[in-house]
């Protein structure tokens, strides 16, 4: 109930009592190589409360359909799997984790429609490394209080988009919301839905914190599905901005114009501003427009000759596959390739089901060819019907190089009230997580981990960028039984039993005796023929 | 001499060729010769996961006690490459063991039969047996226990199924020449191991009885096996440090979790289980193979002790669990030394004929089923049940033969009773 409470306190009610917050709405619109476009809306809210009074320290959702292509897209702002993803980092103090994740999921179920009730110790995992807090910690990190579960199979549709709307503070009646209008959205690639809650610091010494909620919507429009390369505010949203919203502290759309000498178009209106950021050694120019208590929407319309550009693939990027045929025994092979000139090290995190038991004896890692051996492996085995399996994996990946991930698992057979509806649909394998830091700025568009907004990324040049990168998910097909035979079988079997019983029984309760051979079937028959003749004479 | 030498290196012959061919692979993962109980993948599982510091019984890895873990463990690190030889060689000793067994057995039979030859009909000396099956019978044992495609099968895929047999020979050997040691310490082995042998218990009783003639003896061999499981299973508890691995093992056995594929009738069964009644019936099914028949088959047999223990072993490799093939080959190994009453058995051929037809469809079918999916499930179903109810007539059949043999020698084959033709019934 607690949680209940958390979420009702974090997404409604702390807009009434008196704490002071902040609310900015931002919009990133990005032109992707050849003829797609990335956008990126963010709603954030920082609330100047103390987060120590509640039950978990960070939550992130995400609900998302479609694959972000990393090798030519880039990097997504924010990456989410396949389906509906969830982490949660629960506070120290917490006493029975168990119970408290699976009430914080049953009550984000009903808070977002989704399916998240299904989440339970069977599909969730606590990794050790793969997930640190992305807010402030008090205490030393213990990674036994994080909780991470998706369900690939999760549609994402506009129940799921209706709710998430009802959190932001103008709802969509106003600003940037008003372009969110179920139709269009559907109608992309890929589009994510997040939510993002973590502590962060109020002021330069730290000394309190605050709580930043992200509220965001990433979406892929391809130009062959808007029929135009010319893309609007109106082609993309169905409508153009009628106001801004009164609550926002700052509402500004930024399109990423970085390419507009090889890839022209020409925006209208005249941005307000034309912002060059230089992150990690990559320089990138953006138009920024400040949405004002006005009509307006923006447009850009591309010169006839249309030139292509090579894609450089991002320095890390990853896919996953099933190997092996029939259904008895398979494999999972991730690949990850790492095209920086460095050797870049990667926490692999590999979220199995307990209906895929993997054979970690034949784990095998290879680099370019050469065998390699992780730096680290933990292994967290599941249990039938009760636990998630999880690895994870440290590795050097080396330069310029390809490494893959192998192990093989048996296909389980499971009870046939096991099975989902669709039994031949297949069961689904979450995605595998590469986690990694980066050296270079390249194709990278994340947040960094100190700010809170899209603007504050603009010349946030650090050390690393941490990446975080998701694979395909999988669907494999376990062999199913016949699901009209339950009635039969528990006959066919009994009747075999029986078999045994039976003469057993006789055996040993009867002893061997010789019987005056009279009563065959002939004779039966004979003595029945004159039964009826005697009684119909009479 | 030289012909025993001959069949025990062609035997290992055999094994060694299919071991390192490619097809051993392929051997080891059907599911008739491999399942979740002796699976030798599962070992190396469990291994690979003691050296990385995970417990193996926290998952569902391995169903086998820690003290043959451990035992295996010694075999993997010693042995290295050479690890399937180890299990040719317990093979081979298995047979050996076998023929050391029947011999003592034809011998006892012999004895007993010159003994009560005052009770017998004299025209039916025939249906005794004979001198030449001093040397016969067991030879016939050994060549049926190592060219027996099932035992060649099973141990060319390393199952630790190859073990529980060793375990079993060394016990009818033990039981057969009245060792207390021998029989005690190899039926706790095989229990600890695989928990059905327990049932055994009542042949080493009755066997020690018979050959010792020594009551006090009889008793201490069950007190000797039962204190001896005690003590492997807390010297267990002592090497895991935990009681963790009782529902991994026993646990696993008695509930039948796994639902996968084996040439029984449990998997299916409780694949297509109700819930609610899945208790019910994993309890009667249970019962049916360790207590039902437990009394009334060791009352029947106990003057023949021995033959007590081959109806035993063939009831638990039947109704077990997770049976494989190597259970199913080591039965039929021991159907040989039964020879003397062949002539009693009515169903001995049918049910080789079925067992060869199912053993040659089951591989068919599980392949149209799970690589092409053009069959289902209900296929293979359909030939483990024949394959099963094959060896139960075998078995009843054997149980049958017993007394109707015990029968013969004493009235003869005349089935008239005062000139009127009779029959000899079950009454």
């Amino acid at each position: 109930m607690a949680v209940v409470f958390i979420l009702l306190c974090y997404f409604q009610i702390s807009l009434a009592l008196h704490y002071s917050d902040k609310f900015t709405e931002e919009l990133v619109l990005k032109p992707l190589v050849q003829d797609q476009i990335y956008a990126h809306f963010q709603f954030t809210t920082i609330w100047d409360v103390d987060a120590r009074s509640r039950d978990c320290n960070e939550l992130h959702i995400s609900l998302t359909a479609g694959l972000w292509k990393y090798e030519t897209w880039g990097y997504p702002i924010l990456d989410s799997a396949p389906g509906a993803e969830v982490w949660v980092w629960f506070k120290d103090d917490t006493k029975d984790i168990d119970t408290n994740w699976k009430q914080l999921t049953n009550s984000l179920s009903g808070l977002l429609c989704a399916s998240l009730n299904q989440i339970d110790n069977t599909n969730s995992i606590n990794p050790d490394i793969s997930f640190a807090p992305t807010g402030i910690v008090s205490n030393k990190v213990n990674s036994s209080f994080v909780r991470y579960s998706t369900l690939p199979r999760e549609i994402v549709c506009t129940e799921n988009l209706t709710p998430w709307k009802k959190l932001l503070p103008c709802d969509s009646k106003l600003g940037l919301a008003t372009l969110l209008n179920a139709g269009p959205i559907h109608n992309t690639r890929y589009h994510s839905l997040s939510i993002h809650l973590r502590p962060i610091c109020r002021n330069a010494e730290c000394d309190l914190s605050s709580i930043e909620l992200t509220q965001s919507v990433d979406l892929v429009y391809d130009f062959t599905i808007l029929g135009t390369r010319n893309w609007s505010l109106r082609k993309l949203f169905g409508q153009g901005i009628m106001n801004s919203c009164p609550l926002a502290e700052s509402s500004t759309i930024y399109v990423e114009v970085t390419n507009n000498d090889t890839n022209i178009f020409h925006l209208s209106p005249t941005p307000d501003e034309y912002l060059l950021s230089t992150r990690g050694g990559f320089s990138g120019q953006f138009a920024k427009y400040i949405i004002k208590e006005r009509a307006m929407t923006i447009s850009a319309s591309y010169s006839d000759n249309q030139m292509y550009t090579v894609n450089i693939p991002p320095p890390l990027h990853a896919n996953q596959y099933k190997i092996g045929y029939g259904q008895q025994k398979g494999g999972l092979v991730t690949k990850i390739y790492n095209n920086h000139w460095a050797a870049i090290d990667v926490v692999v995190l590999q979220n199995l089901p307990w209906y895929i038991p993997i054979y970690l004896h034949t784990l095998k890692i290879n680099s370019n060819g050469t065998p390699m051996k992780p730096l680290k492996l933990i292994y967290k085995p599941g249990k039938m019907r009760e636990k998630a399996h999880s690895l994870e994996l440290v590795l050097r990946l080396p330069a310029k190089s390809t490494t893959s991930i192998k192990f093989y698992f048996d296909y389980v057979f499971l009870k046939w009230q096991e099975y989902p509806p669709d039994a031949n649909h297949g069961f689904y394998i979450g995605s595998a997580i590469i986690s990694g830091h980066l050296p270079l700025g390249r194709n990278y568009t994340g947040i960094p981990q100190d700010g809170s907004t899209y603007a504050s990324s603009f010349n946030a040049s650090r050390k690393s960028y941490f990446v975080q990168i998701r694979t395909e998910p999988i669907v494999i097909t376990l062999p199913t039984p016949d699901f009209s035979m339950p009635y039969n079988v528990i006959c066919l079997a009994c009747t075999v039993v029986a078999l045994a019983f039976g003469p057993l029984h006789n055996i040993t309760t009867k002893r061997l005796v010789l019987k005056i051979n009279s009563d065959n079937l002939l004779t039966k028959l004979k003595k029945f023929g004159k039964a009826l003749f005697c009684s119909k004479k009479i | 001499m030289k012909s025993h030498l001959f069949i025990y290196g062609l035997a290992i012959f055999v094994r060694v060729f299919l071991i390192y061919s490619d097809y051993r692979e392929d051997i080891a993962d059907r599911i008739e010769i491999s399942t979740p109980l002796n699976s030798f993948n599962r070992i190396l599982e469990s291994y690979y996961r003691m050296s990385i510091g995970v417990d193996p019984y926290s998952s569902d890895v391995l169903h086998e006690s820690p003290l043959h873990l451990h035992f295996y463990k010694h075999l993997i690190e010693n042995t290295g490459q050479y690890l399937p030889l180890v299990f040719v060689f317990c093979d081979v000793l298995t047979a050996y063991l076998l023929y050391l067994f029947a011999k003592k057995y034809i011998f006892h039979l012999r004895i007993e039969q010159y003994v009560n030859m005052n009770l017998y009909l004299k025209h039916l000396k025939d249906q005794m047996l004979k001198v030449t099956d001093n040397e016969a019978i067991p030879l016939y044992v050994t060549v049926m226990y190592l060219f027996n495609p099932y035992i060649i099968f099973n141990c060319v895929a390393c199952t630790t199924t190859t073990f529980l047999n060793l375990c079993l020979a060394t016990f009818l050997y033990g039981i057969c020449s009245g060792s207390v040691i021998i029989g005690s310490v190899s039926l706790a082995i095989a229990t600890l191991q695989s928990l059905y042998p327990v049932i055994l218990i009542s042949a080493l009783y009755l066997s020690i009885l018979k050959y010792q003639k020594s009551m006090l003896k009889a008793v201490m061999s069950v007190v000797l096996c039962i204190s001896l499981l005690a003590v492997f299973i807390f010297s267990s508890y002592c090497l895991m440090k935990s009681w963790n691995f009782i529902p991994q093992t026993y646990g696993f056995i008695l509930q039948v979790s796994d639902q996968q594929p084996n040439i029984g009738i449990y998997w299916y069964f409780f694949m297509e289980m109700f819930e609610h009644f899945k208790e019910l019936f994993i309890y009667s099914y249970q019962i049916n193979v360790t207590i039902l028949y437990f009394i009334p088959l060791t009352i029947k047999f106990r003057k023949d002790p021995i033959l007590l223990g081959v109806c035993f072993i063939m009831l638990t490799g039947i109704f077990k669990s997770y049976p494989s093939i190597g259970d199913f080959g080591f039965s039929l190994a021991l159907l040989p030394v039964m020879k003397y009453m062949y002539n009693c058995m009515q169903q001995i051929f049918v049910s080789i004929v079925a067992i060869i037809t199912t053993t040659t469809l089951a591989p068919i079918l599980w392949n149209l089923w799970i690589y092409w999916g053009s069959a289902n499930a209900n296929f293979f179903f359909g030939t483990t049940l024949a394959f099963i109810t094959a060896h139960i007539f075998i078995l009843t059949d054997v149980s049958f033969a017993h007394s109707k043999h015990d029968y013969l020698l004493k009235y003869g084959n005349d089935r008239t009773i005062n000139g009127q033709p009779a029959k000899l019934v079950l009454g």
